[in-house]
């Protein structure tokens, strides 16, 4: 078991990598154009982000001041459109959200002892006030995405004395949805502070290339082919995929697909046009809209999909899809570009 | 330089072959006095985890022996001695694990002895409303002590005679990896018991009277639960005795031969790729900043007695050992020779140099967590240090981490001197 999201990023800070070494020849900075890309491409995805957390954050704030059927609704909904707006910009492993691992503080996962609902019971049963400061000690399986979600989804929990509108559990959405939010805003305001430091140091070419690639093979590996059995004791379980209490799992794969395509694909083309590899820039640009055609179809609960052998057919040419584009980016554009990777925490068991 | 590479999971990918050729093996005594080559240090490799195998060997059958003692005489002071038993036993095993990832042999053996975390409610009993197993176990209730039949996802299994064969089989029933019958921590579980104090002082309590006979067992089972640790126990030095005679010198059919007769590029890869591995991906990564981050005691390596610390300082170790070719036997001699070191020292003495006191340095973060943790004043334990609001113990953590960290930086950098590029991960089972 392992969480990938946690990256050191060892080999960008020791590493004089081929691409570096190609472009010294020219006038200085020469991939600096790419980045000044990236860097608007992905600062729209933080931008949404930041956006999408603060809409999450009123709405669990109204609906726990006035509840309502409609505004438990409204809540889930705010929660979804933030959580994907999250999954277009995860591939992200550098930068300011790598500042106080603020991407576990978004997402904790994969976590298969079930902290997140022992954290919610200890929370809930200890009595202690809820406040911002609470929060931010609790841990990051407090704090993100899979909280909210265990509140406002999960099945056992929605059936107990707690279950939303509870004073207590209303306490616990707000303050946690509002730190999604704050982290949104800082992330997205440290994007732009990033800036100069982005542009001013060309190995962040290869930092943002390695960020796609392990976004990839994260999506391939532990997103999918883990839940599919495809991976490990061979067994199929959903518990493996994120987000499987929303049934949201696959919906989140299309969003970090799309966030590739719109955050990272328009200045990685140029950059392999430049390195006369036209033809690769669009074949990778043909394969992420394969990808991207199995969906809106597949944003359906992975479990069913799992038990039935003739719809588990719709997951596998999911992954056929996803193992091609993983192949092009990762192998053939990253051997073009001289891209190599170090350790990165996905070494363990 | 354009590298036919893939990432996880595929191979290490040697860029430049920089070294003449294959891996002639050379008698140790010749290696003593030339200078190091790859095929020497490769060489010492296979003696140091051989070594290490062989003590994991002798502390695991004194295990064995104090575990026999308590079956049969379930007194406090046996209880006492077998736990001591237990920790020593962890010392040179815990070195070792720097051998599991490259090698697929080792890698693919581990599980039956040092899976974690488990849910050890498929052993024993356990106390129900502070258990937390893994989502979707339908083995994690089984209780295989409390019952001759079990009841996994609708499997029924036998489980009258709890031989050693039996219990192996048992692993990842029902097909989740938390399903751990056999190793060092369910030998564990079974002598400390379940840890309820959560971010507080103290560990398991099991009640020695857990394998008393008669009206004196407490939680039932207890002859059940005497065969089981008897079994289990038994399996360890069985499992021991196989690893050890792979490394062993002087085969022609085991691992360490087919080792000697790769290119020493291959065995050169495979100790930095365990260093590396060990120390970002594992045990900076998996098994302390995950526990730290999350405050999750659940993640703490050995949770039952609280020795997270030592297992930490010895995978670190044994990490250094791999490097400097040294390794301190338990019996307190000293194994020595031809080094990664010595062959880096060649190519490029100040990243030597660097390495080598990094090493130095995360041994002494790890050296300092221990320490903190079995101080006779106030001691804090890996489960204390990683509390909620707890900075202190959050900064020796840490320190750690990072120290960790920076290690690995510099193995890449040796790996790129010794002409070996990309040491991708998940090599395991590519190789051979």
């Amino acid at each position: 078991m392992t969480r990938l999201t946690l990256t050191f990023l060892l080999a960008s800070s020791v590493a004089v990598t081929p691409l570096m070494a190609a472009t010294a020849n020219n006038a200085d900075g020469a991939t600096v154009e790419y980045r000044k890309q990236w860097h608007s491409d992905i600062l729209t995805g933080y931008q949404n982000l930041a956006t999408q957390g603060q809409t999450l954050a009123s709405q669990a704030a109204s609906y726990c001041q006035t509840p309502s059927p409609e505004g438990f609704e409204q809540s889930k909904q705010a929660w979804l459109e933030a959580f994907l707006a999250w999954q277009q910009v995860r591939f992200v492993d550098f930068g300011p959200v790598e500042h106080r691992n603020r991407a576990w503080q978004f997402q904790f996962w994969p976590d298969p002892k079930n902290l997140v609902a022992r954290k919610a019971s200890y929370l809930l049963k200890e009595g202690a006030p809820i406040t911002p400061e609470k929060i931010s000690e609790s841990g990051v399986a407090v704090q993100g995405f899979p909280m909210a979600e265990y509140l406002l989804y999960d099945q056992a929990f929605n059936g107990s004395d707690s279950a939303l509108p509870a004073d207590h559990t209303c306490k616990l959405l707000v303050e946690v949805t509002r730190h999604i939010a704050d982290n949104g805003q800082s992330l997205a305001n440290d994007w732009k502070g990033f800036q100069a430091n982005y542009l001013g140091s060309d190995q962040y070419t290869d930092t943002t290339i390695r960020s796609a690639m392990a976004g990839l093979e994260i999506l391939e590996e532990r997103r999918l082919a883990t839940p599919m059995g495809l991976r490990g004791n061979g067994k199929r379980s959903v518990y493996s995929a994120d987000a499987w209490r929303s049934e949201t799992s696959l919906a989140a794969m299309g969003a970090s697909v799309q966030g590739l395509k719109q955050s990272f694909l328009p200045a990685f083309s140029e950059l392999l046009a430049e390195r006369k590899q036209p033809d690769l820039a669009e074949q990778i640009a043909q394969q992420f809209d394969e990808v991207l055609a199995n969906f809106p179809e597949l944003e359906r609960p992975m479990a069913p999909l799992l038990a039935d052998d003739s719809a588990y057919k719709l997951l596998q040419s999911l992954y056929i899809d996803i193992t091609q584009l993983t192949s092009l980016v990762n192998d053939r554009a990253a051997v073009e570009l001289g891209v190599v990777r170090g350790f990165n925490s996905s070494d363990g068991d | 330089m354009k590298t036919l590479f893939r990432p996880a999971p595929l191979a290490l990918t040697v860029a430049a072959l920089m070294s003449a050729g294959c891996a002639n093996t050379t008698s140790p005594d010749a290696a003593d006095s030339q200078p190091a080559t790859k095929a020497s240090v490769v060489e010492h490799y296979a003696d140091v985890a051989h070594a290490g195998y062989e003590d994991a060997l002798i502390t695991a059958k004194a295990l064995n022996k104090a575990t026999d003692r308590l079956i049969s005489d379930p007194t406090e002071a046996n209880m006492k001695a077998a736990k001591e038993a237990w920790l020593a036993a962890r010392v040179p095993y815990q070195q070792t694990e720097v051998f599991r990832f490259g090698n697929a042999i080792v890698d693919d053996w581990e599980g039956q002895l040092n899976a974690w975390p488990l849910d050890e409610g498929l052993i024993d009993y356990v106390q129900a409303d502070d258990y937390q197993y893994e989502l979707g176990n339908a083995g994690a209730t089984a209780n295989i002590i409390g019952s001759n039949s079990i009841n996994v996802g609708g499997e029924t299994l036998d489980v009258t005679n709890l031989t050693p064969e039996l219990l192996a089989n048992l692993n990842e029933i029902g097909g989740s990896e938390a399903n751990v019958a056999t190793g060092y921590h369910a030998i564990e579980f079974l002598l400390w018991g379940q840890d309820l104090q959560g971010f507080e002082a103290g560990n398991g309590e099991r009640p020695v009277t857990d394998y008393a006979t008669g009206a004196d067992c407490t939680n039932g089972s207890c002859e059940r639960r005497g065969e089981y640790l008897d079994a289990v126990t038994d399996l360890l030095v069985s499992d021991l005795e196989w690893m050890a005679a792979q490394w062993a010198p002087n085969a022609s059919d085991n691992y360490r031969s087919q080792l000697m007769n790769a290119d020493a590029n291959e065995g050169v890869q495979k100790m930095l790729f365990g260093m590396g591995s060990l120390s970002l991906g594992e045990l900076a990564g998996e098994r302390m900043k995950v526990a730290l981050e999350a405050n999750s005691y659940e993640d703490e390596h050995d949770c039952f007695s609280d020795n997270t610390h030592n297992s930490h300082y010895y995978n670190g170790q044994g990490i250094q050992n791999v490097y400097t070719g040294d390794y301190r036997r338990v019996d307190g001699s000293l194994v020595s020779g031809p080094s990664l070191s010595d062959l880096v020292a060649q190519a490029n003495p100040e990243l030597d140099a660097r390495l080598n006191a990094q090493l130095e340095a995360s041994m002494d973060a790890l050296g300092m967590m221990k320490a903190k943790a079995e101080s006779s004043q106030n001691p804090m334990q890996f489960d204390m240090m990683i509390a909620p609001g707890n900075a202190k113990g959050a900064s020796i953590v840490n320190g750690a981490i990072m120290a960790l960290v920076e290690q690995t930086g510099s193995i890449e950098q040796a790996a790129r001197q010794l002409g070996l590029e990309a040491l991708s991960p998940d090599d395991a089972g590519h190789a051979f």
